[in-house]
């Protein structure tokens, strides 16, 4: 297994972050601004800045063919950037929020996104042509708090959606003019505008921080604040789920997940490690962390010098310098996302966290 | 009308759909009511059981059935019959009889449960011991009397601590995550 690939970006917690279709160009987003670093041999180079939003930005995602870059914020604006001559041009999407926007995801159609908010509602965003502006569509019923998390199932109707109320929820978020319609799936056969097909509450009821479909959409999994993992399997539209399994682990809470494949959820969050779970309906279990331990340059037992321990004991009060985690991430991972697919399968995923590093990981 | 601060207006007040117009109840998972009653004979049930001393069989059974539903005086009889029951186990038992619970079915719940008994139990403790020195104030916090009192709170709270420490060492920091979270509180 190869050593993660580790870039120390900065001294700033990364909200989110997300790569271009060809792996060299990377958004993140930091404070009010995105920054764009691109690939320069192993090292990314800040290129522009995306300056616009004037409160902390909570979600940027690159659409993978059309190369458009949406950005939403705390502001309770959403921008789309596109490349033009003069460099990134942003356009101002009409979100009609009064709260702040928490996440943003393009749909694999790239036609609309979601944006999640705190004002218990999500805005699905569309092009309108004739005015030539992005005006969206507004998710209501029943959100009852703030979403944090959205997730677009493969066919770009079905959208999943967590919220501090402890509710994962699967909309459609169907638009006439946009969308083609759907194939009935087990979520649901008719879906107009709002349809809700599933609505899932763990136990604890505890907020939820992720939730994403398995790569055929026929199954969703959420992780909440109470540290647990629930994957969802449903039957058929308006009947209860074939499948629920919950796993609640020994670690702290997930923020962020994603699906390697049928049978493998990759998990991150205050452990500031990714791990590994699998099963399948009949059960879920941990199958460890994807921390190689005793990486070279990572070891704790180093040899010291007399004067050098007599000076650590004098500044510190202590020999051995425990400030550092021994995870690759030196703080909670906030993103995790797919960065290298092949036959389905996930091989190489990316992360980021409060530390402000992005880190990139071979399955 | 001039005068009028408008930013003090409650604004979520006047908005029908503000959250502050929610039926909260719908967020969280249905709990059935328990009475005190059920509580009370529960508690004899497993008291019998630590009488027999089958004090592993009163734990399990204790925490299997948290009256989720009752109220302030039912979980009070609960929390009461927990603590005896921790009490009355000996320290190198603790960590033996944690992991043959966390290995039976349903035991990471049974365990997250004893997790929301020890804080509990904590805080009626601190809470008994700073009314003794310190004269009750109107900071809104109940005050509630532990039994024994006095140097009984002081004991209590070591075996707590140290039920504490080896439930750590088995349920992880997760158990801790979920007293925080659950809204089915004990």
């Amino acid at each position: 297994m190869a050593p993660p690939d580790v870039h120390h970006l900065f001294h700033h917690p990364i909200a989110d972050h997300s790569f271009s279709a060809d792996r060299q160009t990377l958004a993140v987003a930091r404070e009010n601004n995105v920054d764009l670093y691109q690939r320069q041999g192993g090292k990314f180079q800040l290129k522009d800045e995306l300056t616009g939003h004037d409160k902390t930005v909570t979600g940027v995602d690159i659409a993978p063919n059309t190369g458009k870059i949406v950005t939403c914020s705390q502001d309770r604006n959403a921008y789309v950037w596109e490349p033009s001559p003069q460099g990134w041009k942003p356009t101002l999407v009409l979100l009609r929020i009064n709260r702040a926007a928490t996440c943003v995801r393009w749909a694999p159609s790239e036609t609309k996104f979601a944006v999640g908010s705190g004002a218990r509602l999500i805005p699905v965003c569309y092009f309108e042509e004739e005015d030539n502006w992005w005006v969206s569509k507004h998710i209501k019923k029943p959100i009852r708090s703030t979403i944090t998390t959205v997730a677009w199932h493969p066919n770009s109707v079905l959208l999943a959606a967590g919220s501090t109320d402890g509710h994962a929820r699967v909309f459609s978020s169907f638009i006439k003019g946009v969308d083609a319609r759907p194939e009935p799936s087990a979520w649901g056969e008719r879906l107009p505008f709002n349809t809700v097909c599933g609505e899932f509450l763990n136990n604890t009821a505890g907020w939820i921080h992720s939730v994403a479909f398995s790569p055929s959409g026929n199954a969703l999994a959420f992780a909440a604040h109470d540290s647990s993992l629930t994957v969802v399997y449903p039957s058929a539209p308006e009947q209860p789920p074939r499948a629920v399994v919950s796993i609640s682990t020994q670690l702290l809470p997930f923020m962020s997940l994603v699906w390697s494949s049928e049978d493998e959820i990759l998990a991150a969050g205050y452990n500031c490690e990714i791990y590994r779970l699998q099963g399948s309906e009949q059960g879920w279990q941990l199958a460890g962390s994807l921390e190689s331990k005793g990486r070279p340059g990572m070891q704790d037992q180093r040899e010291e010098s007399a004067l050098n321990m007599f000076r650590q004991m004098d500044l510190k009060g202590k020999v051995t310098d425990d400030t550092k985690l021994k995870s690759v991430h030196q703080n909670t991972i906030n993103t995790i996302r797919s960065f290298e697919e092949s036959a389905g399968n996930v091989r190489k995923i990316s992360s980021s966290g409060v530390d402000g590093r992005i880190v990139v990981w071979t399955l | 009308m001039a005068s009028l601060n408008w930013r003090t207006i409650n604004i979520d007040a006047l908005d029908p759909d503000s959250p502050a117009n929610f039926d909260l109840s719908s967020l969280t998972p249905a709990i059935a009511p328990v009475s005190t009653a059920d509580v009370q004979a529960l508690a004899s049930q497993i008291r019998q059981l630590l009488r027999g001393g089958d004090s592993e069989g009163a734990l399990q059974g204790a925490l299997e059935n948290p009256p989720y539903g009752a109220d302030d005086k039912g979980k009070d009889i609960h929390l009461a019959t927990v603590i005896e029951i921790l009490q009355s186990i000996r320290q190198s038992d603790m960590s033996p009889m944690l992991s043959r619970i966390y290995s039976s079915p349903g035991g990471p719940e049974a365990l997250d449960v004893l997790m929301k008994y020890i804080y509990k139990g904590m805080s009626q403790t601190s809470a008994s011991s700073t009314t003794r020195n310190i004269a009750p104030q109107a900071t809104g916090f109940s005050q509630i009397h532990s039994r024994g009192g006095g140097e009984g709170g002081g004991q209590a709270m070591s075996v707590l601590l140290s039920w504490h420490e080896k439930l750590v060492e088995i349920a992880g920091p997760g158990s801790i995550i979920r007293v925080m979270t659950d809204r089915r509180t004990v």
